[in-house]
């Protein structure tokens, strides 16, 4: 009831004033506009590879309907016959040669009719084409590139929280010569486009000999100046007196990162982890350049590899893109709160 | 069950010198507040002594040792924090306990250390609880609690009492001393708050920019102030200071020519400016012979039953004059009453230099 409230809330207590209808308009079409590829890209992934191709293009997944056939294997395919007699009836077909069809009837099995295909129309029924997702399972390596992703992803994240957030403790709470150059170097690589390091990270990554690891997506990944500075400033805002009190407590430094400050500053490694998840999840360009064999392919990369240069399965494609979407989604969903509050202390996207 | 020394400690913040060679003597079981306006450098001195911040130059000696390069938590030091640093994300439990498991304690040791100091603090039935959930009263229990457990040489106690309300100040304030007579360890206390350190020090040291003003017992420095400065911040209301001119045989005379005679310490030559300083509450209506008598236009009338508060100005040069009336005085704003300070109760101070009483 609330949320019926909430979304018909509006300025006119009567009528509708006109920045209802302004602020109402505007919503919707900025409700399709985000949300109508999303909902395409769903629906169409329910869709058979014909249904695809077929123009003009319906929005809904509609299959042809098939009815299976006593005496036959697979079902067939199902058409509105125009008969000789002038009716029309469903049948389905058995065999085409030519421009001739052959149908069964269905209450008479031996009796078979033969007609022209120019008399009929294929009968369509709604139908949710899942297998395009059960063959992905199946036929793909798809769980390999799962969990190439995941692992990248879980590691990556893990790494790039434990160290940035070593560094960012150092560069909040110890005073060292230096301090504001070294935090202003890492501030500063900010400014430099990642693809400008796009070549020296491959040099180095190929020196190294991790070419085609998995290691060699993480590891350049797990030093990120936005952790780091996301961390700092929200680690200046623990005091000062908790350190010495653990200090005084005969606690090692270590202790203080681990046991105080680490449990203090979790909710920005929240958001961090949300992040690193977003990045090493939506990553495509870094393991496109360094993976090449497909056993190391991410599922970023297993869905660029559908488009081939002939043929492109556009079914598989699209309902891997929505496999591909899904996590990314769950974590938006549940964690939106910490998403936002993330962009506004780091102003990072 | 320790005694500390300070000689000649200086503290410079980079050009900034706050702490200007304190020399200072604290004997085993001794209650001493450290008290002063703010920015005097307390605060600053009692960090040094616990080995959070270092000494520029002097000497720290704890139990006759010097410990100027202990580590904090070797010099066997608690401390309690303004802001309690009580560690959010710990219960009560583990907030006293963190220090014992950290030295290597057993766990049943802990357990019994805490127990004992959880049901003295009267915390027992809060070990589960986190320090968000507690009152401000609570968690200044579980801050001294956490010093307790430790057992340490001496107690260091930094402004602990000024986030909480008035009511539970003075509560909290019987508490510690309570705490300081079943547990006889020394401790040393700074606060900005005068009352606090009357009725809670047995020795006060008054610092007035990174400097010592005055030692003593609270009532010696109340009956004889070695200096204007600490006249007039030991007292509340403040003591009045009236501008006076040293005449022959020890006479003083206010500048509306009403006269007093006092012994002074040292010989004063005639013809000397002083400040006469005389406390709100040894003013009175009624005069006796021999006192001072102060005509003054009342400004403002404070009853409040038992006692009453009277304001107002000197007729020549407006010195401002606060007296401390018991009883309820028929006095109204506008009225010009005389106020009379008994030759006994009366201070003299230098006006120039560093202000030394000379009486």
């Amino acid at each position: 009831m609330k949320l019926l409230s909430f979304f018909t809330a509006t300025r006119g207590r009567q009528r509708l004033d006109w920045t209802d209808w302004l602020t109402y308009s505007y919503l919707v079409f900025g409700l399709f506009l985000m949300f109508g590829p999303v909902l395409w890209l769903v629906a169409s992934s329910f869709k058979t590879e014909a249904a695809l191709s077929e123009f003009p293009p319906s929005l809904l997944p509609y299959g042809q309907k098939s009815i299976s056939v006593p005496g036959e294997d697979k079902p067939k395919p199902v058409y509105r016959v125009k008969l000789a007699d002038g009716s029309t009836r469903e049948l389905p077909e058995l065999r085409r040669i030519g421009l001739t069809a052959t149908y069964a009837d269905p209450a008479r099995p031996d009796e078979l009719i033969r007609g022209n295909i120019k008399d009929r129309v294929p009968v369509r029924e709604f139908r949710l084409a899942t297998e395009n997702y059960t063959d992905l399972i199946g036929k793909l390596d798809f769980g390999t590139y799962l969990w190439n992703s995941v692992f990248i992803t879980v590691v990556a994240t893990f790494l790039t929280l434990l160290f940035n957030s070593m560094a960012a403790f150092a560069l909040s709470k110890y005073q060292f010569r230096g301090r504001s150059g070294v935090f202003l170097l890492i501030i500063a690589t900010l400014m430099v486009p990642p693809a400008i390091v796009l070549v020296p990270n491959f040099l180095v990554i190929t020196e190294l000999g991790l070419l085609n690891s998995l290691w060699s997506v993480i590891w350049p990944a797990v030093a990120t100046p936005t952790g780091v500075f996301m961390l700092r400033q929200y680690m200046l805002t623990i005091p000062d007196e908790l350190l010495e009190a653990a200090r005084m407590d005969h606690a090692s430094e270590w202790q203080i990162y681990w046991r105080i400050m680490l449990p203090l500053a979790a909710p920005a490694l929240a958001v961090l982890a949300i992040f690193s998840v977003m990045w090493r999840w939506n990553d495509f360009l870094w393991p496109l350049i360094v993976l090449s064999k497909a056993e190391k392919f991410t599922l970023q990369l297993a869905l660029n590899a559908f488009q081939g240069d002939l043929i492109t399965q556009w079914n598989y494609l699209l309902a891997m893109t929505v496999i591909t979407l899904l996590p990314i989604t769950i974590v938006f969903a549940f964690l939106q709160k910490y998403i936002t509050q993330g962009i506004a202390s780091a102003g990072v996207k | 069950m320790a005694s500390l020394e300070l000689k000649n400690i200086i503290k410079d913040f980079g050009e900034t010198r706050v702490i200007h060679g304190v020399d200072l003597q604290v004997n085993d079981g001794e209650f001493v507040v450290f008290v002063g306006p703010s920015g005097c450098g307390k605060s600053t001195l009692l960090r040094m002594i616990c080995g959070l911040e270092q000494a520029s130059s002097g000497d720290i000696h704890l139990d006759g040792e010097r410990v100027n390069n202990t580590r904090a938590a070797d010099r066997g030091l608690a401390m309690v924090f303004q802001s309690y640093a009580l560690y959010p994300h710990m219960t009560v439990y583990q907030n006293m306990a963190f220090g014992l498991e950290n030295m290597g304690l057993a766990k049943a040791v802990v357990k019994a250390k805490v127990g004992e100091a959880s049901k003295l603090l009267r915390l027992d039935t809060f070990l589960e609880r986190k320090p968000t959930q507690l009152s401000g009263g609570q968690r200044q229990r579980v801050a001294i609690g956490r010093a307790i457990v430790r057992e340490p040489k001496i107690f260091l106690f930094d402004e602990p009492l000024s986030n909480l309300d008035a009511e539970l100040r003075v509560s909290m304030r019987s508490e510690i001393t309570g705490l300081h007579r079943r547990l006889g360890s020394t401790m040393i206390y700074v606060t900005h708050d005068q009352v606090e350190a009357m009725t809670m020090a047995d020795k006060i040291v008054v610092l007035r920019l990174g400097k010592i003003e005055q030692v003593g017992s609270p009532l010696d420095l109340y009956n004889q102030p070695d200096n204007r400065f600490v006249a007039g911040f030991i007292g509340s209301p403040q003591m009045n200071f009236v501008p006076v001119k040293a005449g022959e045989n020890g006479q003083v005379t206010t500048a509306h020519g009403t006269t007093i005679t006092l012994s002074t310490e040292r010989p004063v030559a005639a013809g000397t400016s002083l400040t006469l300083g005389v406390r709100p509450e040894h003013l009175s209506l009624v005069e006796t012979p021999g006192s001072l008598g102060l005509p003054v236009k009342v400004t403002e009338v404070e009853q409040l039953g038992g006692h009453c508060l009277i304001y107002g100005n000197l007729p020549n040069d407006g010195t401002r004059i606060t007296a401390h009336c018991e009883g309820q005085q028929p006095t109204s704003i506008g009225d010009t009453v005389t106020l009379y300070a008994k030759p006994e109760t009366c201070h003299l101070f230098e006006i120039d230099g560093q202000e030394k009483a000379v009486r």
